[in-house]
């Protein structure tokens, strides 16, 4: 089936778009766009790694 | 000797709003930029959101992009409120008008002319569906989450076009904005 690897694969992809597009949208030079990107690739990748150590004690405990 | 300090970097002019460009960003992603000879972020917002939204509706089969049409669906408000991610994925533009072409009965091409084309963005019924969704992993879910996303993406890329930028070039962004607040003096304590 088309697309049919682990979703987790997509993510990646995911977080390149939404933080260069937002980016873009806050900043006109390229330079500051990337950095800003970079910080937001950085803080989403946080977030899901909190949730998911999370889900993973939750899951180790019940 | 003594050289001249490096001269200032001439101020950006401030950004017309412009009600144009804003409604070609929301026609085509990345169009009021490129109407504005703001070339690169154009062709990044015009490829990152359609190359989502399109891949979007590829990972759902094509099945994911449509208004209700019958039942409680008897009119677009019912149908939004049955369909609720379609109020998402408007924003995308033009790639989203033959849902709304299709809700509204307009003709395309016979199913014996192409098929894809016909049911292109048209309300699959509800066995389609269910058969497509059993015999899947969770990829169709992951797809209709891509084009709400191009599609709400797409809002602020219309506002970048009617506005402009928060920081444009030349224009650096706070200190304050990027560390935090400063520490306030305690009120009343020795300056």
């Amino acid at each position: 089936m088309l697309f049919a690897t682990s979703i987790y694969l997509h993510l990646p992809l995911m977080l390149l778009v939404i933080s260069l597009v937002y980016s873009a949208t806050r900043h006109e030079a390229w330079d500051e766009i990337l950095v800003e990107a970079f910080r937001w690739g950085i803080r989403m990748l946080g977030f899901m790694a909190i949730v998911a150590i999370v889900l993973f004690g939750v899951s180790y405990l019940l | 000797m003594s050289s001249a300090p490096p001269a200032a970097p001439a101020p950006v002019p401030p950004h017309e709003p412009s009600m144009l460009a804003a409604f070609l960003s929301f026609l085509v992603p990345g169009l009021g930029q490129i109407y504005q000879k703001r070339y690169a972020k154009g062709i990044l917002f015009m490829v990152s959101l359609l190359g989502m939204f399109y891949l979007g509706q590829a990972m759902g089969n094509w099945q994911n992009v449509y208004l209700p049409r019958g039942g409680h669906a008897n009119s677009l408000g019912g149908s939004l409120m049955q369909r609720w991610h379609f109020i998402g994925q408007f924003w995308i533009g033009v790639s989203s008008w033959p849902a709304v072409w299709q809700f509204f009965g307009g003709s395309m091409p016979s199913e014996e002319k192409s098929r894809f084309l016909h049911n292109y963005q048209k309300a699959p019924s509800e066995r389609e569906v269910n058969d497509f969704l059993v015999n899947s992993d969770k990829t169709p879910d992951l797809g209709w989450v891509y084009t709400v996303i191009a599609g709400m993406l797409n809002l602020l890329v219309i506002y970048d076009a009617y506005a402009g930028p928060m920081f444009p070039a030349g224009v650096k962004r706070p200190e304050s904005d990027q560390a935090g607040p400063k520490p306030q003096p305690a009120a009343g304590g020795a300056s």
